[in-house]
Parts: structure tokens; sequence; C-alpha cells
């Protein structure tokens, strides 16, 4: 049974349910800009797990949220994470460009070496 | 916080038993999301289901929810409307269930003009029984009943609906859940019969032999066969082919709804008003 | 109780039947010779503000009825043999899911198409076993005019109660038969009804079918805070989809148990010049007005003839069946099928000794051929 994570586990701008998550790459490939990446895990699904790499970047878009098959990934809500002191990232041609190393690296983090 | 998809959702069930990447679980989330903004109570909301990967939605969401048999939705949900016509009846099925199997149902849903959503998540291919010809397979694609390729020719859903009467045609992919949202928020308040396209992935089993293995391929390949309505209508008929349009197709709110149709009938035999005859629709026919 | 005289058909008592026995909604497609029900019903129903529509086949007819009865009302469908056979995927659903309706069939001859406006009984076995799967049915058969009308009330009744769908049998011959009937008043009809369980709980501490081992779910209707979930796959006791073994098992049991632990609430029959019979006749529908014919005539001739009618065909008053059977040597079943009624009796009597007279050219058995017949054992 899974419980899900809809509360924010601390002033976080992306953060993921792993036990939900079936690792499928959507939301790393639909990031505009470079925050996830998958990164080997043995004991998960399809052997790989999502990973907040730089959350710094996050611009709050919601769409990996939305394009999450699994309820696996939730996005803090704009107006709530304003009031707790934070904002959201502009986009930046140094993100663009890690999100498509990311997708040409097949999804993984830009660490891993490899595909899944 | 994010948003509270647990209120919709019976947790015990979770997670799905889709596989990974599968489209049926972003339209499940669109349509939680869709209710939540329509501010629906979850009493109020019967969701009905057929049989397939489909057939599971019913069992996730936490409204009043039947899994019915196999192309059977619409006819459940017809009687389910006629007994409660103030309340909101769903139906969600598959390409296979929608438009083989309940082939009929769906027709003549569409021709009542009844006040039902129609979800049908069309990807292309049988997937619960493991890749059989559905009738929108694309011709040409592998299919474990058709090795040699597919010949049979494919039904365009929406047009189908059209030309049989529903009064709200829409077509949305799973690529962009955001305007799934808001057509099926659309859709869900249209009165009388809306039917939702809503194409999505099935790399297991249509893309597993057809050059899609990932989730991300066979998205890709959705994207290069759609394009939004006003881009379609402007191009000629050679740049269509092979495309099918995004968006709301066809929305009609003067057509007659069938729930308020009876309630003249019922006038009629509780001596309130005359016979209905050809003359009250003169203008329409 | 207070009976009033109406002169009518078979078909159209079945139609009046369900609304006063509080029917909102009936669901069917045309299909002699059970027509008929639908043109009366379509009439009857928006007057008292219920709906009655005709769909786009069969299936839909059922289906559309299934639907009304989860949001709580009585619903009927009627059809004939062909739209059984159709219909049945469905009746195993609603076994299923227990869901409660009234399915009228008026037999004619099959299979397939068979013999459309002619009359037969060849649909006793399947009413048995309609849809595939484990369940109990039930199954009742009017033999007269004045029953058209009082098994289709009590068959509602008994939906309600043990929450699956009940057949009503009717034939050619008695859907089409027009005729002077005694039937109950519509207020006693009324006063009769007994509406199906419901649970009054918070939301939280309900389970539709988590009840007990012999006991019909509780369904409450739709829309009125209670949400739970209908399938047709094996489920838990919330309606939710399992595979675990002992819930599955325990289900499929209790849809047996619920009716066959229960069977004096349900069981019905008419002994007619039974208490000196000699010669046991056993019939039941249109037939069975032949064989009291033909009874009339045999005892005129000195021969002690009696007949038991089944009035609830499935399941089978087979204990009472075998205290006459052990008592009297020659029976006879008389049926318009070949002896589809006949194995049961068979199987009730414990005797392989049991004649039959069967009749499949679609025409109705004479009193006179009875008589024959019954001279010959």
């Amino acid at each position: 049974m899974g419980t899900f994570k809809t509360k924010n586990p601390g002033n976080q701008p992306v953060w993921v349910n792993t036990s939900n998550c079936k690792a499928c790459d959507i939301c790393v490939s639909v990031c505009p800009t470079g925050v996830l990446g998958m990164k080997y895990e043995s004991t998960s699904t399809l052997g790989a797990m999502i990973s907040v790499n730089n959350p710094e970047s996050c611009i709050g878009c919601v769409e990996c949220e939305l394009s999450c098959p699994d309820f696996a990934i939730y996005v803090a809500d704009r107006q709530e994470y304003k009031a707790a002191g934070f904002s959201f990232a502009k986009i930046t041609d140094e993100a663009k460009e890690r999100q498509a190393a990311i997708v040409a690296n097949n999804y993984m983090s830009l660490s891993e070496q490899g595909v899944k | 916080m994010a948003f509270n998809y647990d209120k919709y959702l019976r947790l015990e069930k979770m997670p799905t038993l889709w596989c990974w990447g599968c489209g049926d679980g972003v339209i499940l989330k669109a349509f939680v999301r869709a209710i939540d903004k329509m501010g629906m109570s979850q009493d109020d909301v019967c969701v009905v289901s057929g049989i397939g990967c489909s057939g599971r939605f019913s069992s996730y969401v936490d409204f009043n929810t039947v899994h019915t048999t196999h192309g059977r939705t619409i006819a459940y949900a017809t009687g389910i409307k006629l007994a409660r016509p103030d309340k909101m009846v769903v139906c969600v099925a598959g390409d296979g269930d929608a438009l083989a199997i309940g082939g009929n149902h769906t027709i003549h849903g569409c021709r009542r003009n009844i006040d039902l959503t129609m979800i049908i998540i069309n990807n292309f291919i049988y997937g619960l029984t493991n890749s059989q010809t559905s009738p929108t397979t694309p011709k040409g694609m592998w299919t474990v009943s058709q090795k040699a390729g597919n010949i049979d020719p494919t039904f365009d859903t929406c047009k189908l609906a059209i030309a049989a009467g529903a009064s709200f045609v829409a077509r949305e992919s799973m690529l962009d859940p955001k305007r799934l949202e808001k057509s099926m928020i659309k859709a869900m308040q249209h009165k009388g019969f809306s039917m939702m396209e809503v194409l999505s992935n099935c790399h297991i089993n249509l893309g597993r032999k057809n050059k899609m293995v990932s989730a991300m391929e066979n998205l890709a390949w959705i994207d290069s066969i759609t394009t939004t309505k006003k881009k379609y209508d402007a191009m000629t008929p050679e740049e269509r082919l092979n495309l099918l349009p995004t968006g709301i197709l066809h929305e009609d709110t003067e057509a007659d709804e069938y729930c308020d149709m009876y309630a003249e009938i019922q006038k009629v035999h509780q001596g309130e008003r005359k016979v209905i005859t050809q003359d009250d629709f003169a203008k329409k026919i | 109780m207070a009976t009033r005289e109406v002169i009518s058909t078979g078909n159209e008592l079945a139609a009046l039947a369900a609304v006063d026995a509080g029917c909102m909604f009936f669901g069917g497609y045309p299909l002699t010779p059970s027509s008929e029900i639908m043109h009366e019903i379509s009439d009857l129903l928006p007057k008292k503000g219920g709906v009655a529509i005709q769909m786009e086949d069969e299936i839909g007819g059922i289906c559309a009825v299934i639907g009304a009865a989860m949001v709580g009302q009585r619903a009927l469908t009627a059809t004939s043999g062909p739209g059984m056979s159709l219909k049945a995927e469905q009746l195993g659903l609603a076994q299923m899911a227990e869901v409660p309706l009234v399915c009228v069939n008026v037999m004619r001859g099959g299979p397939s198409t068979g013999l459309p406006t002619r009359v037969s009984q060849g649909d006793i076995l399947q009413a048995k076993n309609p849809s595939h799967g484990d369940y109990k049915s039930i199954t009742l058969c009017a033999g007269s005019l004045a029953e058209c009308y009082t098994e289709v009330v009590r068959a509602f009744n008994l939906a309600d109660r043990f929450m699956q769908p009940v057949i009503v049998l009717l034939d050619e011959t008695i859907g089409h038969m027009h005729g002077k009937a005694d039937i109950p008043t519509a207020e006693d009809v009324e006063a009769g009804i007994v509406p199906r369980k419901r649970f009054d709980g918070p939301a939280q501490e309900y389970f539709p079918y988590g009840v007990e081992h012999d006991e019909p779910a509780v369904l409450n209707p739709m829309y009125e805070g209670y949400r739970y979930h209908f399938t047709g796959l094996h489920h838990d006791k919330k309606g939710y989809p399992t595979e675990e073994i002992e819930t599955c098992r325990k289900l499929i049991q209790r849809l047996e148990d619920k009716v066959a632990f229960h069977e004096d609430e349900v069981e019905s029959f008419e002994e007619f010049m039974m208490e000196d019979a000699e010669v046991m006749i056993i019939a039941y529908g249109s037939v069975s007005l032949a064989a009291k014919e033909a009874i009339r005539h045999l005892r005129a001739d000195g021969i002690k003839a009696g007949l038991f009618r089944p009035i609830t065909i499935w399941p089978s008053p087979a204990k009472k069946i075998k205290e006459h059977t052990d008592k009297i040597e020659k029976v006879l079943v008389v049926e318009l099928n070949i002896a589809q009624y006949h194995g049961e009796i068979q199987r009730a009597a414990a005797r392989l000794d049991i004649d039959g007279l069967f009749k499949v050219n679609g025409r109705p058995i004479s009193p006179h051929e009875i008589v024959s017949k019954v001279k010959e054992l």
C-alpha cells in the first residue's frame, strides 16, 4: 500500500515518494531545467529511481508532477512556498543545457554512466 | 503541500497495477484535478469503467464506482443517469472496449445525447490481453494477432462521435496534462454527451515490436501524429494525412439532452402537455 | 387479501405487476413474444415518474437496468430466449455484484431464432445457469394469468431479499393469453413490498459485502454518501478486487449459500388433486392448464391422477417432489422441451423410471395428448 507524501518534507521545491516510483523516466523528460535525473537503484523497479539533483533550478512548472502516472513526485504549492520565504528559480541557459545533456544521457543523472 | 490527491484516491489500492510510464495514471490524475477544480462532491460523481487496463480506473478513485463488463460502460451509465439525472456520470473505457465490443453503445450514447462524459483512453492496442489489434491500431503495425502486419483500417473516434450525434467532442493526449485537465473540465461541464478521446501510450504492448520500447519513444510517436486543431484546420488535405487534430473539435450547446427530453415524455403521461409531435422538432429536422 | 378482477393479457399483467411492486425503471429491446411488456410499461412508468427506455440492443437493456438498480431503484427487463442468451453475461455481473433486478423471459421456440411466435419451455435449463460461473439462480414460473401478476410481484421482493437477479418465466401461450384474472389490489401489493436492506451507520464502517456467510450484500443506493465499488471481479468486503484465496472462496460460497440456506423462503408449488393421486403429473407454466383439464377427464374415466406444479422452478422443490415420488409409482413429466425439467425430477426423486411427454413443435400440448399418454403408463 502506497502512502502518499503530498506534504512538503521540509521546504523543498520538489520531492519524491520513492515507494510509488516505477522509474519510467517521464518526469525527467518533461523537466525544462535539468532538476531531475535517474540513478541506479538495484532494489527498485527497472533498477532505477528518480533523484532530485538540482532543486535550486526548479521553476515550479509542475510538469513532472502532472506527467507522473504513479503519484510519485510532487511540487510545492507556489504561494505556500513563497510564504515560507522561498522562491522558485528563473529558467537559465545553463539549466536548459543541463536538461539537454540529461536527455542525451538517456535520462540518467549526469553522475551516472551507461544506460538503464 | 502539493495538490492533495489523497482525498480522491483509494490509497489502499495504490500503487496502481499499470505498467511503468502508462498514460492511464496521468489521465487518472488529470481527472482527479479536474473534479477538484469543478468543486464537485465525491458523493455526487459516479465513475463507470469497462474491461481492460482502463477498467481498473474506477477502483482507484474514491467516488461511487462501477466496474462493468467489457464494452458496456455507456449502457450501464445510461441506466444510472436516467435514474438520477441530477448527478454526474463519467465513463472511462479503452479503444477496444468502447470502439470494438462496445461500439454499438458508444454510437447510440452519442445519438441520444444523454448527459454523460465518455473518456476513451486510446492506446492503439489491446494492452491487458497482450497486444492484439484494436480498432485504432495503425495499419502496418505489428500485433500478436496480425504478426504479418495489421491490415485493418482504423476508426477515427472523434469523427465517429460527431457523426453519431455527440454534442461535445474533444481529443487530447497525455503529453499535455494541463490541456487535458482543461478539456476534461469542459467535457464534464457540458450538458449532453461529451466524448473525450485521450491518446495514450502503451510502450509495453504497442511499442515492443513497433520500435517504441520506452514510454518516451511511444510518446514521441504520439506527438508526431497529433497537431492542434488550429494548425490542422489550416493544412491542405495532403498535409493532414496520418495526423489527428487535438483540442475541442465539436461543441453544440443547443442539442436536446435525453434526460430533459424524457422529462417531457413524463409530462405527457402525467397530463401536463400534449403528445410530442414532429412539429415540435420541425425547426431542428 | 383483497382482489380485483381484470381482463388483460399475461404480458400486460406482468408490466402492471412490476409497476405496482414499485418498479421505477425498465430497459429492454423489442423481442417477440415479450414486446407487449415494454409497450405496456412504457405508458405506465412515466406516468408515475419512472423511466422506460428502449435500448440499442438486449445487452444494453439489462445493463441500463443494472445501472438503475445500483442507484437503488427496482428495475425490470423483459425478453425471450434469444435475448436471454445475449443478457447472460450481465446476469452474471448482477449475480457477482449482487444487484437485484427482475428479468421476465416469455419463452418461445429455440434454439437460435427458432419459432418466434410459437410456444416453448426450452429455457428451463438456461434459467438455472444463464451465465458462466457459480451462483444459485432464482427462477419463478407463472402458470396462469393471475400468476403473471403475482409472480412478478414476488420476484421483486425476492430480488431485494436475496440481492440478485430473479428470472420470471412466462411462455408464449400465457404471455399472449387474454382473459379474466383475479389479482391482488395495488394497495395490498404496495403494503407487501419489502425493500432491500440498507446500512445507516457511519460511512467508514460500511462494508457492503462484509456480511454473514449465508446473507446477501447490503448495497446502499449510490449518491447517498456511502461510496463503494461494484465489480464483476472477485472482491473483498468493501467491493475492491482481490485474489486473496480465502476471500475468493468465501465470496462464491456465499453466493450459493445465501439462497441454499433459505430455500424455504423461495419455495412455491401447487398440488392439484394430489391427496389420493395414483398417477402424478408434473407440469409447470401453460402446460399445467392442459394438465388440469386432462386430470378432470382421467378422473371421470376412473384414473386417480393429480398434478404437482412447481412455481419456483429454481431452486426446485426437490424434497416435496421426493415425498410424492416415494409414494406414487407412476410419474409423468409433461413439458414443451426435451426432458429439461425431467432430469431435475429424476434427480429429486432419485429414480430413473420417471416418464415424460415432450413436445417441441411450437404448439401447445392438448389435454387429450396427456390423457392418452397417462393411459399408456
